[in-house]
């Protein structure tokens, strides 16, 4: 173990240090690169993670407890796809001369998606309760 | 031999040591140095997240990260071999070499890169909550070793971060926030991530073997999620992002994917477009009746006009166009054979290579190298026709390159020159 571990540590700090050599010699990366690799950590961990956090102590507080965890559920599936999907949303990329880029209307898609995750967990969890009141009844 | 570290330096060693055993000593003292207890910072500094118990969540345990972490890697993985492969071609390092056929390999390498990469976006940032009270372990550095693993996780998921966050930027077309070139930063920073990954697993391998060997009990409360649970949550995120993209190269996903960047059929001649003959300022060099496609040999040069390039054997192909942003669509393209081309100046296709150029004045993907595989291929074309019709400008009028198996920004448009040369 102790010798696996140590060739892993070896060859990933060397990849590491080719990486950093590599960009470095690479007049294509400039220091926007190493901008953008510090603002993503910082964007995420400090300001996405804690938001995220904060939103699952809120549903914890305001969402009844029966509901609690589709609601989670749902919420997390509705976080995951809007990170795709805002980029695509704000539409910055498009260009007035060439309509074959972002063509269609990923507002609508979006809220399409939102509709489809909530109207299907709520359906699970509605068939679920069903269930287990049926299992409930049959042992009375 | 434990020694200690004061004694050891006063200590006048009887006769010149090898050079393995200072170089041990050297490791020794080194290993001392970076396991010496860094001090304490003041107590009165652990507030907020850093606080005991500030993460209450029954949900996270090594067994839940473990497993994510196994996913990550996977995922990580198939994007970091589909994603050099890519680069090879583009870039082909003397020993690479890259296949004509099948026609829609690239299609599906660069298909799986991006769709990988989609799929990871809720892997990953379900991992980075897993662990994310480790970010406010207290102390924060206990010796110098310690700090030196924490830099390591910070650039791992500095890179990991920048790898999906720049595909997302770079598949909407949104280079603004991104303040360099796209592809070289995607580039370095996958080398990074799979440094960091690697070393990482190195460092946490006993955690992680324990954790999937041995049964963890689920610590949640009853009536809350289960660790089951936020796996199957994390799955199903995965499937609906990749339910609702893959249509943009998985043409009967088509109709179900609202978010695709981009779909197969649309645009002109029911191809989607990446750079238009306005963008690329070529439309008025593309409809200048003195256009010519110039072949030169090693000892002849030949130029012809459209009429001479039509009265030329004419062959039709089916071959798709697969970008590098993920999205791919199949035309059918008429055109004359490349290596028909280059045998009118004397070169034969077998072992020979040719320089493709564009009527671009400049730009990255003006121009292009096909190599001997594509050359000798017989579906290379130097296609004049789309789907029965004369190109569209954005297609490439008057001529333009389409191979199998290639990256969309290697099949140059606006041909207006080819140079043939042997490969001995």
């Amino acid at each position: 173990m102790k010798a696996v571990r140590r060739t892993l540590i070896g060859s990933g700090a060397l990849l590491m240090a080719y990486a950093v050599s590599g960009a470095l010699a690479d007049p294509d990366v400039k220091g926007g690169a190493l901008i953008f690799l510090v603002a993503v950590l910082v964007f995420h961990d400090g300001l996405l993670l804690p938001l995220t956090i904060g939103a699952g102590v809120l549903i914890g507080r305001i969402v009844p407890c029966r509901i609690r965890t589709p609601v989670r559920v749902a919420a997390v599936i509705s976080l995951a796809v809007t990170v795709v999907a805002l980029p695509l949303v704000l539409g910055r990329g498009r260009v007035p001369d060439n309509p074959s880029v972002l063509p269609l209307h990923y507002g609508r898609g979006l809220l399409a998606v939102y509709t489809i995750i909530w109207v299907t967990t709520a359906g699970i969890t509605v068939a679920q309760h069903r269930r287990h009141r049926v299992r409930h009844t049959d042992n009375d | 031999m434990v020694r200690d570290a004061g004694t050891g330096l006063s200590r006048t060693p009887a006769r010149p040591r090898s050079l393995p055993a200072r170089l041990a000593e050297l490791g020794r003292t080194a290993n001392r140095w970076v396991q010496a207890p860094l001090p304490r910072p003041p107590a009165a500094l652990r507030r907020g997240p850093l606080r005991r118990g500030a993460f209450d969540s029954g949900l996270r345990s090594p067994r839940l990260t473990s497993l994510l972490g196994l996913a990550l890697a996977v995922a990580f993985t198939i994007c970091f071999l589909t994603g050099l492969i890519s680069h090879f071609i583009q870039h082909p390092p003397a020993w690479f070499w890259w296949p004509s056929r099948p026609v829609g390999l690239y299609r599906v390498t660069q298909g799986l890169h991006v769709a990988t990469g989609l799929a990871s976006v809720p892997l990953l940032g379900a991992k980075l909550w897993s662990v994310y009270p480790r970010l406010f372990g207290w102390p924060p550095a206990r010796n110098l070793a310690h700090a030196i693993e924490r830099a390591g996780v910070a650039v791992l998921v500095a890179a990991a971060l920048f790898q999906l966050f720049s595909g997302i930027l770079n598949i909407a077309r949104w280079y603004t926030p991104m303040p360099f070139f796209f592809t070289a930063g995607h580039y370095w920073s996958a080398w990074l991530a799979a440094g960091a990954l690697i070393a990482h697993l190195g460092v946490k391998l006993p955690i992680i073997s324990r954790a999937l060997t041995r049964a963890t009990p689920d610590r949640t409360r009853p009536g809350t999620l289960t660790r089951r649970g936020l796996l199957g949550t994390v799955g199903a995120a995965a499937g609906v992002i990749t339910l609702a993209t893959a249509g943009q190269t998985v043409a009967p996903l088509a109709p179900v994917a609202v978010l695709a960047p981009r779909r197969p059929g649309t645009g002109p001649q029911r191809l989607p477009v990446n750079k238009t003959a306005a963008g690329a300022g070529v439309r008025d060099a593309a409809f200048d009746p003195g256009y010519r496609l110039t072949i030169t040999g090693p000892a002849t040069r030949v130029s012809l006009d459209l009429t001479e390039l039509a009265a030329l054997p004419q062959h039709t192909v089916v071959l798709p166009i697969s970008c590098v942003e993920g999205w791919s669509s199949t035309g059918t393209w008429t055109g004359v054979r490349l290596r028909d081309l280059v045998a009118l100046v004397g070169v034969d296709a077998e072992n020979a290579e040719a320089y493709v150029e564009s009527l671009e004045a400049s730009g990255r993907y003006r121009a292009t190298t096909v190599p001997p595989p594509h050359l000798r291929d017989p579906y290379t074309l130097i296609a004049l026709r789309l789907g029965g019709e004369v190109l569209h400008p954005d297609h490439g009028y008057p001529a333009r390159l389409i191979a199998p198996n290639r990256p969309g920004v290697l099949q140059t448009k606006w041909v207006t020159r080819i140079t043939a040369r042997s490969k001995s």
